[in-house]
């Protein structure tokens, strides 16, 4: 279960302060998924990345799996997210300097998972996504589709519990979009995650489980 | 063992991260590699002057270590302990020249020839006539004192030592000109044997080879000979080039860390954009619950890394110009040549020591270190999503 209890977050910019987030509250049940749907500025990356711990809201807080992230040390968060929480940005966002195989292998190096277990699930994850011979290849190879599956193979290698996907196919064509959301829901409900994933997209909405629409900070 | 393999994976990637970013890799290492085989070969230069003029100094005529009132029955062999290449004995007769009316005082010494010939530069520094053959009563005499005398290669003076009474008559070989005036205007050689013998006290110069401390082989002779017999090193007789000596260390030193200072700006602004370029990937990281601790030892071992690969080819280079050069010298005769510490020869010879290819990879590493810790600080503070939101 994964617990969002009135998150407030307020931004300083050029135009002054910017509400982002007000007393968002909603709750998500484990293994099912979520569509943050809103329009470009609505919040919707602020509240996935207050969610994902990488974002501290103002007021608030955020419960996964019965622990408030909002209120454990520096240290503490890192180790939960590292064990129990999956991104999948934008852009993809692999690591530059490391191949496909390397990047989805990076967060169970990061576990202490032994390297014949990780190199198995490294290759189970990449047939999963049906890039069975592009381990060896580096991202600057990679088409967008490709990118955003070796992404998702990545978020979700070390099984977290929650898998936080903000615009997965922003820069990707419809088909391809569809594709590869499929592939992450049919990914998660299979390994039991939760699944939230911020989109503009109508239909990609119809694919969740559930969804729940922003505007200007406020569901 | 789990913290062991952590560390492990960290060094891999930090090494992934290197090697795969060739080009600012590249740059930096080259970048590095020049300013640490500048800094070797600038370092062994400096070295090499300040070997030149104690090479020259003590080459001319005192040797590392000048022994004064060695009693007459003391063998030279008793001062050929190790770490000394040679021991030339000299008996020093203070007296008067006489040349027709001219009397001049002057300081006979009586030396071996070929010895000092082999070890001192005033027989390769003859003016007019020749060097001492060896024949007993032959007498090379300084330039200024020829003058005065009035005298020329193949003339004879008399010679009256304080010390006897009686008169010995000298056929002058040939006249040295070392540009030493108090050498050129007092001293006269002549072959051991020459001059009546007395049985007093003998002086030494002594020469050492290279490495060796002159205090160490002071204290064995003391230990050995005793006595009256006193001994000095080269530092104790020449405070003028032992200071002079240690203000080239002191600009030496001052250079190099100006020299360093400059391209580690460079170096530094170089690291800081390569790290900022980066700033994304350490964003990624963080989001995927790398500690702050961890970047930083992520960025330290990167730091680290490009420094061994880059010094070490930096060291290789700064060597293999130093020893390429050591080979030939560079000859700076045109610049030194009315130099009194540049007497014998203005060659010199770039020498490696520790501190030469030490002390600028170690500054190196120092400064890249210093240069990674505002973005190391930059990237360790921000949470993740403020760094991906900055690019």
């Amino acid at each position: 279960m994964i617990e969002v209890i009135g998150i407030s977050k307020q931004y300083l910019s050029g135009r002054g302060h910017v509400q982002a987030l007000s007393g968002i509250t909603f709750q998500v049940e484990k293994g099912t998924n979520l569509a943050l749907v809103g329009k470009s500025g609505s919040g919707k990356t602020t509240l996935m990345n207050c969610i994902g711990g990488i974002e501290k809201p103002d007021t608030g807080k955020v419960v996964i799996e019965g622990r408030e992230i909002q209120s454990l040390s520096e240290r503490a968060l890192c180790l939960f997210q590292r064990k129990n929480i999956g991104f999948v940005f934008q852009h993809g966002n692999l690591l530059s300097f490391l191949t496909a195989a390397e990047n989805i292998a990076f967060p169970l190096d990061l576990n202490g998972v032994g390297a014949r277990v990780r190199d198995r699930r490294v290759a189970e994850l990449l047939q999963l996504i049906g890039l069975p011979g592009i381990g060896a290849a580096m991202p600057h190879e990679l088409s967008g589709g490709e990118l955003q599956r070796v992404a998702v193979a990545r978020a979700l290698s070390h099984n977290p519990s929650l898998l936080l996907a903000d615009e997965p196919t922003a820069n990707l064509d419809s088909a391809t979009g569809i594709s590869i959301i499929q592939m992450m829901i049919a990914l998660t409900r299979s390994q039991s995650c939760t699944l939230i994933m911020a989109t503009h997209d109508q239909e990609l909405i119809a694919l969740a489980d559930r969804s729940i629409r922003l505007r200007d900070g406020l569901i | 063992m789990k913290a062991r393999k952590l560390m492990f994976f960290w060094w891999k990637v930090a090494f992934l991260f290197l090697s795969r970013s060739l080009r600012a890799t590249g740059i930096m290492s080259l970048m590095l590699m020049s300013a640490v085989a500048a800094l070797i070969f600038l370092s062994a230069l400096a070295m090499g002057v300040n070997d030149a003029m104690i090479r020259n100094s003590v080459s001319l005529y005192s040797g590392h270590i000048s022994g004064f009132n060695i009693p007459g029955d003391v063998r030279k062999d008793a001062l050929a302990v190790p770490g000394v290449a040679a021991v030339l004995k000299r008996l020093s007769n203070p007296g008067i020249l006489v040349k027709g009316g001219k009397l001049h005082e002057a300081i006979v010494t009586e030396i071996e020839p070929r010895e000092e010939l082999q070890f001192t530069a005033v027989g390769r520094k003859i003016a007019a006539g020749t060097y001492l053959t060896g024949t007993k009563g032959d007498v090379l005499l300084g330039r200024s004192l020829a003058g005065k005398m009035g005298v020329s290669p193949g003339d004879t003076v008399d010679f009256k030592p304080f010390a006897g009474t009686g008169v010995i008559t000298l056929r002058v070989a040939g006249i040295y000109n070392t540009g030493i005036d108090k050498l050129d205007r007092e001293t006269a050689f002549c072959p051991l044997g020459s001059l009546p013998a007395s049985g007093h006290a003998w002086s030494a110069a002594v020469f050492l080879k290279e490495g060796v401390e002159p205090g160490k082989i002071i204290s064995a002779y003391r230990n050995i000979i005793g006595g009256s017999a006193e001994f000095k090193s080269w530092e104790t007789l020449m405070p003028d080039l032992k200071q002079l000596i240690d203000l080239n260390y002191v600009s030496m030193g001052i250079v190099i860390l100006l020299v360093f200072g400059v391209v580690s700006l460079g170096i530094a602004c170089a690291f800081v954009i390569i790290i900022l370029k980066s700033i994304r990937e350490y964003g990624i990281l963080k989001a995927m619950g790398v500690t702050s601790r961890e970047t930083m030892l992520l960025i330290f071992f990167e730091v680290l890394l490009m420094n061994l690969f880059a010094s070490t080819l930096g060291v290789i280079l700064g060597i293999f110009l130093s020893v390429l050069v050591q080979s030939t010298g560079i000859d700076l005769t045109a610049y030194t040549s009315h130099n009194q510490y540049f007497t014998v020869s203005g060659v010199i010879y770039p020498r490696l020591t520790p501190f030469a290819w030490g002390v600028p990879p170690a500054l190196a590493f120092l400064f890249s270190l210093i240069a990674a810790v505002w973005p190391a600080v930059l990237v360790s503070r921000r949470r993740a999503a403020e760094i991906l939101r900055m690019v």
